[in-house]
């Protein structure tokens, strides 16, 4: 019998597609970006002047959107990465998912309420809920 | 070896002058230093087992312009990258553990949000001088070579037998199977958490601190803890991206260009493992350590801006 057990097969094969994808997107919306093929909400020479400012200054000075605000821009270069990392941050989410039904037909309960637990406090960070502000 | 090390320093004690003047300083110098500076890091950091983040925090926040906020988001999003890269194989090849893992993981995920959002409210001179004592520990722990201090047959203790951080481990070279079993778990658990909150709140990754914990303390085999860690990474990095990336603390001018580079880097630095001494250049990250975490506290303490 194989050592590695199937669910560990499982959450790889999830996590090698959703990466590829992730960094591909990466890779091409930061070349858009950078080579103003895709217009950017701040635009690229104003960087310097903000960029040593705290995210909550910078984002009041830019104009930036908080939170999830920027979905509204993917038409923007610089909000199309914001896309690409965000879905590199929940592809752990997506792997736990994929998982936790070969817990629940198993009948393994604490894995699946640790595995249920992990997708809470994700999906709570991704959401916003706890992000605050200053 | 010698003459990289030399032109490495020149680099860093000539940015602050650079950084200082970024406003002049064309923007698209910036991306470029950092694709160089990330495809350096990449490299070092695969030959000297260490993770991204933990070099890429304290030297960019040290010696460039961006504020630490956004160094500290990248840093995180750069250590994330890497550990979801290098995760797949690992995991077929079952040179990491998902059941030893999520345990820690999750514990460690809820401490790196708490440390992400104590990390954004503190004052920035105080994360800036917590940050350079932080890496001077590190570099301390990094003198020290790993190596289990456990021995006798692995038998896992009550907490680790009921969460199910116990298993079979095959050697990749000789294929044989060794069974593994973690031991003072309540302890592991703990120094996880601890280890998510210092992630969180200053972008570090966590690599240097989990291979430590796994192997050192818990007696899981080092090769295990070297692949588990990437995996127990990828979710605690998430979790605490998340907290920057909804504070706006992620700018993708510094995140992509260094994503980008540090995996390049790692690529070379596979090929680069086989021709130096992985001691050697583990010597160099120590030195690059201790010269970064001054500058950190240094820089807080506004005594070297």
């Amino acid at each position: 019998m194989s050592p590695v057990p199937a669910e560990q097969t499982v959450y790889a094969r999830w996590l090698e597609w959703g990466t590829r994808v992730g960094l591909w997107l990466l890779i091409a919306a930061f070349a858009a970006y950078a080579l103003g093929v895709l217009e950017p909400q701040v635009e690229l020479s104003r960087l310097p002047a903000l960029w040593g400012l705290p995210a909550e200054r910078y984002q009041a000075m830019a104009g930036a959107p908080a939170g999830w605000g920027w979905l509204r821009f993917l038409h923007k270069g610089d909000h199309l990465n914001l896309l690409a990392l965000a879905l590199l941050s929940l592809i752990t989410v997506v792997c736990y998912l994929r998982i936790l039904p070969i817990h629940l037909r198993r009948g393994e309960r604490l894995l699946a309420a640790m595995v249920l637990s992990q997708i809470v406090v994700l999906l709570a960070a991704a959401s916003g809920a706890l992000a605050g502000g200053h | 070896m010698r003459r990289s090390s030399l032109l490495l320093i020149a680099l860093l004690h000539a940015a602050p002058a650079l950084a200082a003047n970024g406003g002049a300083t064309p923007w698209w110098i910036w991306p470029i230093a950092l694709f160089v500076l990330s495809l350096a890091l990449g490299v070092l950091a695969v030959v000297a087992g260490v993770g991204g983040g933990v070099l890429f925090v304290p030297i960019v926040s040290g010696f460039f312009p961006f504020h630490l906020d956004f160094v500290r988001g990248a840093g995180l999003l750069l250590a994330l990258c890497g550990a979801l890269s290098a995760g797949p194989s690992l995991l077929r090849d079952g040179l990491a553990s998902l059941r030893l893992g999520m345990p820690l993981a999750l514990l460690g995920s809820i401490s790196a949000i708490g440390g992400a959002l104590l990390g954004l409210a503190l004052p920035t001179e105080a994360v800036q001088v917590a940050l350079g004592a932080a890496i001077l520990g590190i570099a301390l722990v990094m003198m020290k070579p790993p190596g289990s201090t456990l021995a006798g047959a692995p038998q896992p203790d009550a907490l680790a037998a009921a969460l199910g951080m116990h298993g079979v481990y095959r050697e990749p070279a000789g294929g044989q199977d060794s069974p593994w079993a973690a031991r003072r778990t309540p302890g592991g658990l703990a120094v996880f958490a601890l280890i998510g909150a210092l992630a969180g709140m200053f972008g570090l990754g966590a690599g240097w601190a989990n291979v430590a914990a796994l192997n050192l303390l818990m007696g899981i085999p080092l090769k295990l803890s070297v692949g588990t860690s990437g995996f127990v990474l990828s979710v605690i990095d998430s979790s605490a991206a998340w907290i920057y990336l909804n504070r706006g603390a992620v700018l993708p001018v510094l995140v992509a260009p260094s994503v980008i580079g540090v995996m390049l880097g790692a690529r070379v630095g596979v090929r680069v493992l086989r021709m130096v001494s992985a001691s050697a250049v583990r010597r160099l990250v120590v030195v690059v350590l201790f010269v970064a975490g001054l500058r950190a506290i240094l820089k807080g303490l506004g005594v070297w801006l």
